[in-house]
């Protein structure tokens, strides 16, 4: 079948070949007298029957589970030895294919994946949660008890605090998916901590929660219990169906807004208690050196930002024409509250305009956000800088650079910059001193 | 199709006439305003310097929940003494949920050699590609920070801030904790807690955290003692009373602390470099990071066919054109997998078979109605005949 849908293939017109045909006809054509512009070869797509049109398709339930069109083969999440430790792919990295993505919500397969022992595989069966400490009764719990507690379900952007760590001292990779891929937002659905700590008696004195994840790496983190009892949630859903095992099936923390390496996958154990636990990935990782020396410790939320999706390096405006009405449209977020607006600069950051949010604004979500523009075939410097309910408004590089240096790693949330080239052209790079 | 029309002939002007495409000043008019109100109800003071959103009378920002009591839901058990033993066994910076036990920095140098330093090279010193555990320079400025952490990579070369045992983590419980769950990396909880201690000892004995001596051993008390060169190094405050409130009010003044824009719309001046006024200019990727896995790719074609050996050549094709009439014996034709029914069909010999298949037979047009060549079909048919033996 392949085969004969390969030889199809080739016998097929892509749209910009056809465009580079029909327009040397027309250039030789515009060199005489007449210059016709009906001209044109006629649509080999048009002008006979498909493969698919003309055979039986498959059968309806081929694929139990249902996977994509082959030809998206190309729409996946991509790592990178240089995000590794000498490139074992166990503690690393890959990225969603932002380019490639439709309105807020991130299909499970292509969800961000971070994990610092591998991708663990729970039993189901054999899974408990034990939430104890400073709690008049403490419990375990097997996995379908957790599922009897009344659910919730939240759309939420996940960010590695991370991302985009490898531009803090200019710009590194050379698309949108590896310069900022270490996100995504889902449908989460679970269990509001609160409803289980509501019963189980949390004592006063308990200002601090342990989260310790099941993995190779035991992965934990301590949170504070303020937040915890604010809007943090155990998830077992994503998108309609289990967690994926990448996301920490069977079940993982969820602490809306926080930096991901919070949200504690296959999670294993809840304790409470007064003091702070300083877990490995809390100390000598996951805290921020400043230019100062000293480190941001419990840096939890993920900052204001935003991002341009289209046009970016993967998705250029290489095929337009002077006079082309265009969307750009992007991406924004905040870990602090609900995103308010989106700014577009075309001669970067100099001028502004207003973009148009679109579709769900929701809090600590993937907004949407739109600009009508008319294309000249000039070059732009293009950036976005978007601002919450919470008074925060994206700092461009050196603002962010000012206060904490370049050798942060984390809580990157610079502007960024994509320099349209007079062809198209989009490529990263940065507006600094 | 209007679109590709236009196109040609603008691209046949512009060669008519020979016009570049001018670079004019940017025309972008200003969308709507956005309106200055909140779009949900919200409270300012979140511990993370961000807003809270009540919950109330049903709804929660956009989402509305069940408002009926969930007082006595209440699912699960109660879990013994001996199951909270066997899983609560983190410690704090105070030594406290250490186990009993103890290892000698000679032992710890001797599985470190074994198990560690294929990773972390010889003497926790790097090198491998995974993290440097030892070594850094910790001397400390009048006020108390390690002066290498305030090396900064820009403005010229300088040598990369590490962060090692000795320069940057604060506390050493940590290291206990983190090598008993999580190390050997690819065999983690395999050590004994004497051997943890073993190997604590010497990464600790290293930069001389503890005493440098083969001798020394090393317990918990002994452990809850270590101060880390780098204790202090790290804000906001997150211990004794008043921690909550510190982070707090550290994350409340987010511009000082973390760096914020200002909404800046018309010739907006971003000033930087060392002196505070250098004006920005645009820095191009100079070293681009292109070896991703997989491999970038766009094209929407097909990906290249996986000989794997196990799927039949003809299986394909019979899916498409056959299966419909010849996956059970509803329409009368021989079900494929009837191994009956295959076996009275090859009695007429095979070559009959394949001219059947051809030329039709029965209620079977013709290849079966599809325009398959002959050497296809007689793939399909061996296909056929394989999953009905």
């Amino acid at each position: 079948m392949n085969k004969t849908l390969n030889e199809e293939e080739s016998n097929s017109v892509s749209r910009r070949e056809f465009f580079k045909r029909t327009a040397s006809v027309s250039a030789v054509a515009a060199t005489g007298i007449l210059a016709p512009s009906t001209v044109l070869a006629d649509d080999e797509n048009i002008m006979h029957h498909t493969e698919w049109g003309t055979t039986l398709g498959d059968e309806v339930n081929k694929n139990p589970y249902g996977v994509p069109s082959l030809y998206e083969h190309n729409n996946v999440r991509r790592t990178s030895p240089l995000m590794s430790s000498a490139g074992d792919m166990h503690a690393a990295i890959s990225m969603t294919p932002l380019h490639e993505q439709k309105g807020i919500i991130t299909p499970n397969g292509l969800h961000f994946t971070r994990t610092h022992n591998g991708v663990a595989h729970v039993d189901p069966n054999k899974f408990r949660l034990m939430i104890h400490g400073l709690v008049e009764k403490p419990i375990v719990l097997t996995l379908e008890q957790l599922k009897r507690y009344p659910s919730e379900s939240r759309i939420l952007f996940l960010e590695c605090p991370s991302n985009s760590a490898a531009e803090w001292k200019g710009p590194q990779f050379g698309t949108l998916q590896m310069a900022k891929g270490m996100m995504a937002c889902a449908e989460w659905t679970g269990v509001r901590l609160k409803t289980i700590l509501d019963e189980l008696g949390l004592k006063p004195e308990a200002k601090w929660m342990l989260a310790e994840g099941s993995d190779g790496s035991e992965m934990s983190r301590t949170l504070p219990v303020e937040k915890v009892l604010d809007d943090v949630m155990i998830v077992y859903g994503q998108n309609g169906e289990a967690l994926r095992p990448e996301q920490g099936y069977p079940v993982r923390l969820m602490a809306p807004g926080w930096e991901a390496n919070l949200c504690v996958k296959w999670l294993k154990r809840l304790e409470f208690g007064d003091k702070p636990w300083y877990a490995k990935e809390e100390t000598s990782k996951y805290t921020a050196l400043t230019a100062s020396g000293r480190a941001i410790q419990h840096f939890y939320a993920n900052e204001v930002n935003s991002v341009i999706t289209s046009p970016c390096p993967e998705v250029d405006w290489k095929d337009l024409e002077k006079g082309d009405l265009v969307e750009i449209q992007g991406l924004a977020w905040t870990g602090h509250g609900t995103i308010k607006g989106v700014d577009i600069s075309f001669d970067g950051g100099k001028n502004w305009v207003e973009a148009q949010l679109k579709g769900l604004v929701l809090p600590k979500a993937w907004t949407r956000f739109s600009y009508m523009y008319k294309y000249e075939g000039k070059p732009l410097l293009l950036q976005s800088r978007s601002y919450d309910d919470s008074n925060n408004v994206q700092p461009t590089v050196n603002q962010e650079k000012a206060v904490v240096g370049v050798e942060g790693v984390y809580h990157r949330n610079a502007i960024m910059t994509w320099a349209v080239s007079d062809m198209g052209e989009v490529s990263n790079v940065q507006v600094r001193s | 199709m209007f679109k590709l029309d236009r196109k040609i002939v603008t691209i046949a002007g512009v060669a008519l006439v020979g016009v570049t495409l001018a670079l004019s000043t940017t025309n972008a008019k200003t969308a709507k305003a956005d309106g200055a109100e909140n779009l949900y109800k919200s409270k300012p003071g979140a511990i993370d310097g961000g807003v809270t959103y009540p919950r109330e009378n049903g709804t929660y920002t956009a989402y509305r929940y069940n408002e009926q009591s969930t007082k006595g839901v209440h699912f699960g058990r109660k879990p013994t003494a001996n199951e909270i033993k066997a899983w609560d066994i983190d410690a704090l910076p105070d030594g406290s949920g250490l186990p009993e036990g103890e290892g000698s920095v000679e032992l710890g140098d001797e599985l470190y050699e074994a198990q560690c330093a294929v990773c972390h090279g010889d003497f926790g010193a790097g090198g491998q590609g995974y993290p440097q555990l030892t070594g850094g320079n910790k001397e400390k400025d009048e006020n108390g920070v390690v002066i290498t952490l305030k090396n900064q990579r820009v403005y010229g070369s300088t040598d990369a801030p590490k962060r090692t045992i000795g320069t940057y983590w604060p506390v050493a419980t940590t290291l206990f904790t983190y090598i008993r769950d999580a190390m050997p990396y690819a065999h983690p909880k395999s050590l004994t807690n004497d051997e943890v201690y073993a190997i604590t000892a010497y990464l600790l004995a290293q930069d001389g955290m503890v005493e440098d001596d083969d001798e020394f051993v090393l317990n918990k008390e002994k452990l809850a003692k270590v101060v880390l060169p780098n204790r202090n190094g790290f804000y906001p405050n997150i211990d004794g009373p008043n921690a909550i409130e510190d982070v707090r009010a550290f994350f409340a003044d987010r511009a000082k602390n973390i760096g914020a824009g200002i909404r800046c719309m018309k010739d907006c001046k971003d000033p930087g470099g060392k002196d505070g006024k250098t004006p920005a200019t645009v820095m191009k990727i100079k070293y681009e990071m292109s070896d991703v896995n997989p491999p970038y790719a766009y094209a929407r074609d097909l990906p290249p066919v996986k000989e794997d050996g196990l799927s039949h050549p003809g299986k394909a094709d019979y899916d498409k054109a056959c299966a419909v009439c010849h996956k059970t014996d509803a329409m009368g034709a021989p079900a494929v997998g009837d191994k009956a029914t295959w076996e009275a069909t090859l009695k007429k010999g095979i070559d009959k078979v394949y001219e059947n298949s051809i030329n039709g037979t029965g209620g079977m047009p013709p290849r079966g109605g599809s325009t398959l060549p002959d050497d296809k079909i007689k793939v399909i048919v061996d296909y056929m005949v394989e999953a009905s033996k």
